[in-house]
């Protein structure tokens, strides 16, 4: 029996209702990623992409359509799995870096431990380690209006990554970022991904996109625009695109 | 996330808005304060008068007296509260002690200085109640037998014996004065230069078949009898002395149920005076001769009545038993412990009632933290995201925002009980003052009994994070997407 993918998604759709019309932000998106892969998910501002990665995140739920991941249709869950899901499964990580400015570097990412159950005396020793890597160790206790962008978008990739999720889902990742930092951002999720992390990422850089990402496929008007495009590095298309 | 996380969490965002907390914690600072300083003065009035049952034993004391009839038909059915009474009154199951109260008016020598004061008879045994546990020098009487007497503070002071020590051991001739029905029914037969002869003699006989004559007559020599036999009674009285030793002097206590008689002497003492007659006024012959008993046994003193008799029990024995017994035998029975059952009735719908109007001003409070965490939300909308983000669910952002808005009633029912104590010191401070000056005894009019400050501490969190609840379920229903949209 061939292996299942590791996100599967089916006829998904997901429409507003909004001064008396309906907004199909999503109509009927068919989607599989593998385990290991590194999406790209290309398109216009308002294409649809962010919605999507909202649905797989599990902060939003379809209006039709189903989202399996790993086996697990998130459609089936209550708010409660749902929240267990994002804590233990799924990192998120934004454009807007959208980081607690009150807290410090590390504090930032000892939070997303809170909610894994990760007993209190092991938080800090595992954020340090995060932020170790990510090379923000000297600045882990620096506020985020004290680092710069590319900082602060490390910061958030580690409070993505410290409590080990299976799948990153990352909204424009370098969307505030210069193109140095940008890269570094990318190639640091590539070296994520290289570990073993299932990404899912939106961007508007083609280039990064067909640099580091396994596959892109392209969002238009809430649809997927084209069969995924293989990427540059080589590895081919792990999974595919569908309509 | 741990209920440790959510407070820690909670206590960082409650920090940063210093200035708001501390505003809102305000209102809760000014409502605790005022409720526990109103509960304060419940408390502590309550526990004064409960010590002044406790000092002075009242709960295993009643008092009994005649039942008083409702008509004049009742008269002969209500029981006498004499002597064979008290013998009845001690067999009652649970009765461990009865003696009357029996005042009287005594003339009182000293050295220099001559008082009229009102005594009682005092057995030993009542004395070495709690309830005249109130000694200030000497000792109690030797014996129901002593020739000694104990005089109230105020009364040796009039005296002139000085302090209450220097008036121990000092002699005193007591007096008082009897009257007899012998001496009554002498002036009747001789009184007022007239022999009784002497005015039959003016009788016209032959007239006294005249039915208007014969009423006149017989009217006149009834009044004049009568004014005689009293004329005689009060105004040839005797005199009984006694000389004493002041065994001891007591603390003065004055009005209420549990005055004591300025002068206290011992059961021989009273026999001695009341051996001649009655003692006292013409009150008793009244009541000897609204009962048909006066000339009862003619020779003897009228018998003895009692206004009320003081009855100590086991308190063991329930004091309903006790008091259903003695009612049983028709006599009117006043309960201390049902007064003070009354009393703590009382003081619960007072301590209830002063606890709504410090309820009414931390509820007003409690709609500053209503306001502060829904401004809160609007502001945090985007952290709220955020944790949603991070994995938190409806639950854990609820929890985060009752533990701030119980934190904020945490510290401001903590300076509030701080405060309130304050105050109750300060109103405690001015009160000393105003009964010191006014010469009355001095007492604490406040209590912070344990208990009071765990309500004051329940109430204060409680409500708290009740009023936390509205926005707390306004936070968790936050939708993420939005709230990371910025929207």
């Amino acid at each position: 029996m061939a292996d299942l993918p590791f996100l599967r998604i089916r006829d998904l759709c997901r429409f507003y209702g909004r001064g008396g019309h309906t907004v199909r932000a999503l109509d009927g998106v068919t989607l599989d990623v593998q385990r290991g892969e590194f999406l790209a998910l290309v398109g216009a501002s308002g294409s649809g992409k962010t919605t999507l990665l909202s649905l797989l995140a599990g902060l939003d739920t379809a209006t039709s359509g189903t989202v399996e991941v790993d086996g697990t249709l998130l459609g089936s869950l209550s708010r409660k799995e749902l929240a267990r899901y994002r804590a233990q499964k799924a990192g998120m990580v934004f454009q807007s870096f959208n980081l607690l400015g009150h807290y410090s570097a590390v504090q930032n990412v000892e939070t997303a431990l809170y909610f894994t159950g990760t007993p209190r005396s092991e938080r800090r020793r595992r954020a340090e380690e995060v932020l170790a890597q990510v090379g923000l160790i000297d600045r882990d206790s620096h506020l985020p209006a004290h680092l710069s962008g590319g900082e602060q978008q490390r910061v958030a990739v580690a409070r993505a990554v410290v409590k080990e999720p299976e799948i990153l889902f990352a909204d424009e990742p370098t969307g505030n970022l210069d193109l140095e930092n940008a890269t570094q951002i990318v190639e640091l999720l590539s070296r994520l991904n290289k570990g073993g992390l299932t990404i899912v990422m939106v961007t508007h850089n083609v280039v990064l996109a067909r640099r580091y990402a396994h596959r892109s496929v392209r969002m238009h008007y809430g649809r997927l625009a084209e069969p995924a495009e293989p990427a540059e590095r080589g590895e081919g298309a792990v999974g595919g695109a569908e309509r | 996330m741990t209920f440790r996380d959510h407070v820690t969490v909670s206590a960082g965002n409650l920090r940063r808005m210093k200035l708001r907390t501390v505003l809102t914690s305000s209102g809760i600072v000014i409502a605790i304060a005022a409720f526990v300083a109103m509960l304060s003065f419940g408390a502590g009035s309550q526990r004064n008068i409960e010590g002044e049952f406790e000092k002075l034993g009242l709960l295993s004391l009643m008092q009994v007296s005649s039942a008083r009839p409702g008509s004049a038909g009742d008269t002969a059915k209500a029981p006498r509260l004499d002597d064979a009474a008290l013998e009845r009154l001690s067999a009652v199951h649970g009765v461990e002690l009865v003696y009357p109260y029996d005042a009287f008016s005594v003339r009182v020598e000293g050295a220099d200085t001559i008082r009229t004061s009102k005594a009682q008879t005092l057995p030993v045994a009542a004395l070495r109640t709690r309830l005249h546990a109130n000694l200030l020098a000497g000792r109690l009487f030797e014996s129901d037998t002593a020739r000694e007497v104990l005089l109230s503070q105020d009364m040796a002071h009039d005296l002139g014996l000085g302090a209450p020590d220097s008036a121990v051991g000092r002699r005193l001739i007591l007096s008082v004065r009897v009257s007899t029905i012998d001496s009554g029914l002498a002036h009747v037969l001789t009184g007022d230069g007239e022999t009784l002869f002497a005015r039959l003699r003016r009788i016209k006989l032959d007239s006294l078949m005249y039915r208007n004559y014969r009423t006149r007559v017989l009217r006149s020599e009834a009044n004049e009898a009568l004014r005689r036999f009293v004329g005689g009674y009060i105004g040839s009285q005797e005199v009984v002395r006694d000389t004493v030793a002041v065994a001891g002097v007591r603390e003065s206590r004055r009005g209420g149920p549990m005055r004591g008689e300025p002068v206290a002497v011992t059961v021989r003492t009273a026999r001695r005076f009341s051996s001649r007659g009655p003692v006292g006024g013409p009150t008793e012959l009244f009541a000897a001769m609204s009962k048909g008993t006066l000339f009862s046994g003619s020779g003897t003193p009228i018998e003895k009545e009692y206004p009320n008799v003081s009855i100590s029990f086991n308190p063991r024995v329930p004091y309903s038993q006790v008091r259903d017994s003695i009612q049983a035998m028709g006599f009117r029975v006043f309960s201390f412990a049902e007064q003070f059952e009354s009393i703590q009735r009382f003081f619960l719908y007072f301590d209830v009632g002063l606890g709504v109007v410090g309820m009414i001003a931390l509820l007003t409070a409690s709609l500053g933290i209503v306001n502060t965490m829904v401004m809160s939300i609007t502001e945090r909308r985007r952290e709220i995201g955020i944790l949603k983000s991070l994995g938190a669910d409806d639950i854990d952002i609820r929890r985060l925002f009752l533990v701030e808005s119980g934190i904020i009633g945490a510290i401001g029912t903590t300076f509030g009980i701080l405060f309130g104590w304050l105050a109750t010191r300060v109103l405690s401070l001015i009160a000393l003052g105003y009964l010191r000056n006014q010469g009355l005894p001095e007492m604490e009019l406040f209590a912070m009994p344990p208990w009071l400050l765990l309500i004051a501490l329940g109430v204060g969190i409680g409500v708290s994070v009740l009023a936390g609840t509205y926005p707390a379920g306004r936070a968790a229903r936050v939708d993420p997407v939005q709230a990371l949209r910025g929207e």
